[in-house]
């Protein structure tokens, strides 16, 4: 038997699999929200329009550990051939965020490459880049009661016995 | 953390429970509601000084429904690969962490996701019970790096000294 894969179009598979996916993480909380895990989605909401896997044309934005950010793009034409289907581009830790997000838009929405998707590429291009900051640590929380008495009275001698 | 986003303040129309007619007079008969369904029942005719019945006119504003005070909507999560889908949505959903079998509390962790120009859902993580204090301290650290909320971020990780 050969499959023919030119007749199974994208809205087709949409249905086949909206309803369950290995990408697919459902959740019953918040109404019963459901997210994915797809590297092609750019929102992971799981929708018609963000999935990258139904789309023939995807684009995907993740943190890279060797670079910053690693943009891919589905080829269409050679969707069945899985070694050859994706086009990667890296972006350096370096690259200027607004730089990063032209060069995204520059080949992919200004090339008519997903243009309904612009929008949701910058802002992944930022969510990516700020979680890629280093975060400043907690402070550390202050002793309350007790607690402080005991620490005060340790460091300054006859202080405890003053405050209690 | 990321604070959520705006929303239009979050009103409860009947925060108190709904009991079962006359469950308060007799041990036999539930405080789980049903509906009254006698020919000449006095709640169920919304007589003066009976107990109002719920109503779908009790419900919350769409806009606030599943909020949490925060403004976040709760998302369960296992790992660190959970919390990465909250990348996007840390203004509206926070963490929670679960597990199964750790211990019986229920945990949160919720992710708020930024929401930028489409409609996110304000969301915040909370990590599953049965999740170690091993994992929940490299849930935490990665829900930090992402800005996500993590609703019982403390659970398991401090310690008495």
């Amino acid at each position: 038997m050969t499959s023919q894969y030119e007749n199974i179009s994208s809205d087709l598979l949409w249905e086949c699999v909206r309803g369950n996916n290995a990408f697919l993480v459902k959740r019953r909380q918040a109404g019963g929200v459901q997210f994915s895990r797809d590297f092609l989605n750019l929102t992971n909401k799981h929708s018609r329009k963000y999935e990258g896997f139904v789309n023939e044309r995807a684009i995907g934005l993740q943190p890279s550990p060797s670079a910053s950010m690693t943009l891919t793009t589905k080829i269409a034409k050679n969707a069945n051939r899985p070694a050859k289907a994706f086009q990667t581009a890296t972006f350096s830790a370096a690259t200027p965020a607004r730089k990063a997000y032209r060069g995204i838009v520059n080949s992919t929405a200004k090339k008519g490459y997903r243009a309904d998707l612009r929008a949701e590429a910058v802002a992944r291009a930022s969510a990516v880049k700020l979680s890629l900051r280093k975060k400043r640590e907690n402070p550390k929380a202050k002793l309350r009661g007790r607690k402080r008495v005991e620490a005060e009275g340790k460091k300054g001698g006859a202080l405890g016995e003053v405050l209690i | 953390m990321v604070a959520s986003k705006k929303h239009v303040p979050i009103v409860k129309k009947h925060t108190a429970r709904f009991n079962r007619h006359q469950s308060d007079r007799f041990k036999c008969v539930g405080a789980s509601w049903r509906k009254p369904k006698g020919i000449d029942n006095r709640v169920r005719r919304r007589f003066k000084g009976q107990a109002a019945m719920p109503k779908i006119g009790y419900g919350s504003n769409k806009k606030t429904r599943h909020l949490m005070p925060s403004g976040h909507k709760a998302f369960l999560v296992h790992n660190t690969n959970d919390l990465d889908l909250l990348l996007m949505h840390n203004k509206t959903y926070a963490a929670e962490y679960v597990s199964t079998y750790d211990n019986h509390l229920p945990f949160r962790f919720t992710s708020l996701c930024s929401a930028t120009t489409w409609e996110d859902p304000n969301s915040y993580d909370r990590i599953s019970h049965s999740v170690s204090s091993r994992k929940r301290i490299e849930i935490v650290a990665r829900a930090k790096q992402l800005g996500v909320k993590v609703t019982n971020g403390k659970a398991k990780i401090t310690t008495e000294s």
